[in-house]
């Protein structure tokens, strides 16, 4: 797995040069509670053999915005709905409720202080 | 314009068979617009596996994420532990998992065939379909000890042995099989009742499965050349068993069933090959290593790409699991795949898409 770190700045630029949807297809976001950072990763994979792994990985506060890659991956919406749900993390033109319903402890899989 | 009509179907409906929603905006018969919520039991085992559970135990939770393709959960998390733990497995577990991965990959793959006929209208063919998956279901439970959610492959390599008479029996069921095959390739392909409702049905093109990053046979049936097995030989030898990838042009409904029934026969072909040359080594690696660092494995279950990352932190619990099952990935796809079609064909389309809900609300 190659790992690229980035920005909040800088993510959509780094991904918009290196994402060719008829090379590269998307697999999924995730995210990582380090405790007083969250890092969160976007993760490509290439359609040529070997179908080498590129992950984009930027760590941020947990109170920062991050943006939205939709318009660059369309299919980006349900990886992005998810984490917002599950990390409690903040991303441009997303909003709760799509995994886990309204009332539902919000980030579930945020390390408890 | 014509008038609009809003139509749920699920999240409880006869033709579903998961906790599905649709929103179906359609004027008159032609859908024009859909929306999907596909999350309606989140069961945390994401969390689980984090918290609950040592590393080593965690195969067996994710046998539960799904009773369908279990052995690609279990098979996938302990290939990703084993990166982390930096250990090579026996080549004969690797072999036992490519079996049982492509036995569970023929009875999945004749539910969904079923499951499309059923939706069709053409009740005879899914009992029919039923029947013949039923012998898969028998084979994995004399190999695994059960008929879903086998805890075949552990971490390190897999729980049990082939015995040769089970061996014998696989070999005895695949020959009675081929003639049953063959029956439902051309009952699938020729059938013109059945043709007239799946030809066009829920079509996608590959431009569209490129730009949705679709996985699986709903890629595959468009035309897109994404199998894992293809891709990769580092984890399991899949070219060496006589893997061959199956693709269509359609991207319908009649595409999606041709591109599995080609896939039963390649995994027919994969399992005689594994079973004449199984190696002899040990079933197991044994370490007492801690999981550090970060890894990710692509596995390709029944539904298409299989995703697990994991992060160790040199303790018995994991600092993190993600799993991205491969119904979440084919989420976009399913919604514009209903467009411009006739109410009266979603049935037929949402069976063809395979969705597995019980993964990807995991």
């Amino acid at each position: 797995m190659k790992r690229i770190e980035t920005s909040i700045e800088n993510l959509k630029t780094d991904i918009s040069n290196f994402y060719n949807q008829e090379k590269h297809h998307f697999v999924v976001m995730n995210a990582v509670d380090l405790g007083e950072k969250i890092e969160v990763q976007w993760f490509f994979c290439d359609y040529e053999p070997p179908c080498a792994i590129t992950a984009f990985c930027t760590q941020i506060q947990p109170t920062n915005e991050i943006p939205s890659i939709r318009d660059l991956i369309s299919s980006a919406w349900v990886a992005e709905a998810e984490l917002v749900d599950l990390m409690d993390i903040k991303i441009e033109n997303t909003s709760k409720g799509f995994v886990l319903e309204p009332d539902f402890e919000s980030g579930p899989l945020r390390k408890k202080k | 314009m014509a008038t609009q009509y809003e139509i749920p179907v699920g999240a409880q409906h006869i033709s579903l068979l998961e906790p599905l929603h649709f929103k179906f905006i359609t004027e008159n018969e032609k859908i024009v617009d859909t929306t999907a919520n596909v999350f309606y039991v989140h069961r945390g085992i994401e969390k689980a596996c984090c918290s609950k559970f040592k590393f080593r135990q965690v195969s067996f939770v994710v046998g539960r994420v799904c009773g369908l393709c279990s052995i690609s959960h279990t098979t996938a998390y302990s290939q990703v532990a084993e990166k982390l733990i930096k250990i090579e497995i026996p080549l004969r577990a690797k072999h036992l998992r490519m079996l049982v991965i492509e036995l569970d990959r023929i009875h999945s793959h004749l539910l969904c065939l079923s499951h499309v006929a059923e939706n069709s209208g053409f009740e005879a063919l899914f009992m029919k379909t039923m029947q013949y998956r039923e012998a898969f279901m028998e084979l994995l439970e004399a190999i695994c000890g059960n008929r879903i959610q086998y805890d075949f492959s552990i971490v390190g390599g897999v729980a049990r042995d082939l015995k040769p008479e089970v061996g014998q029996m696989i070999m005895e069921r695949l020959k009675k099989f081929k003639p049953q095959l063959d029956e439902l390739v051309d009952i699938y392909q020729n059938n013109w009742s059945l043709s007239l409702k799946n030809k066009g049905a829920g079509a996608i093109t590959k431009k569209d499965a490129m730009r949705l990053n679709v996985v699986g046979p709903f890629a595959r049936a468009a035309g897109l050349a994404i199998d894992v097995r293809n891709e990769t030989e580092d984890l399991l030898p899949w070219k060496e068993v006589g893997f061959e990838i199956v693709t269509g042009t359609a991207g319908d409904v009649y595409a999606r069933n041709m591109v599995r029934l080609g896939e039963i026969n390649v995994s027919m072909r994969i399992i005689e090959n594994i079973i004449k040359g199984l190696p002899e080594s040990a079933l197991i690696t044994e370490t007492k290593a801690f999981p550090d660092g970060e890894a990710v494995v692509r596995i390709e279950a029944p539904r298409g790409e299989l995703f697990y990352y994991a992060k160790g932190n040199k303790t018995q619990i994991l600092e993190r699991l993600k799993i991205k099952a491969p119904t979440f990935s084919n989420i976009s796809a399913m919604v514009e795949g209903f467009k411009g079609n006739e109410y009266g064909s979603v049935p037929a389309i949402i069976a063809s898409y395979d969705p597995c809900l019980s993964c990807t609300a995991r």
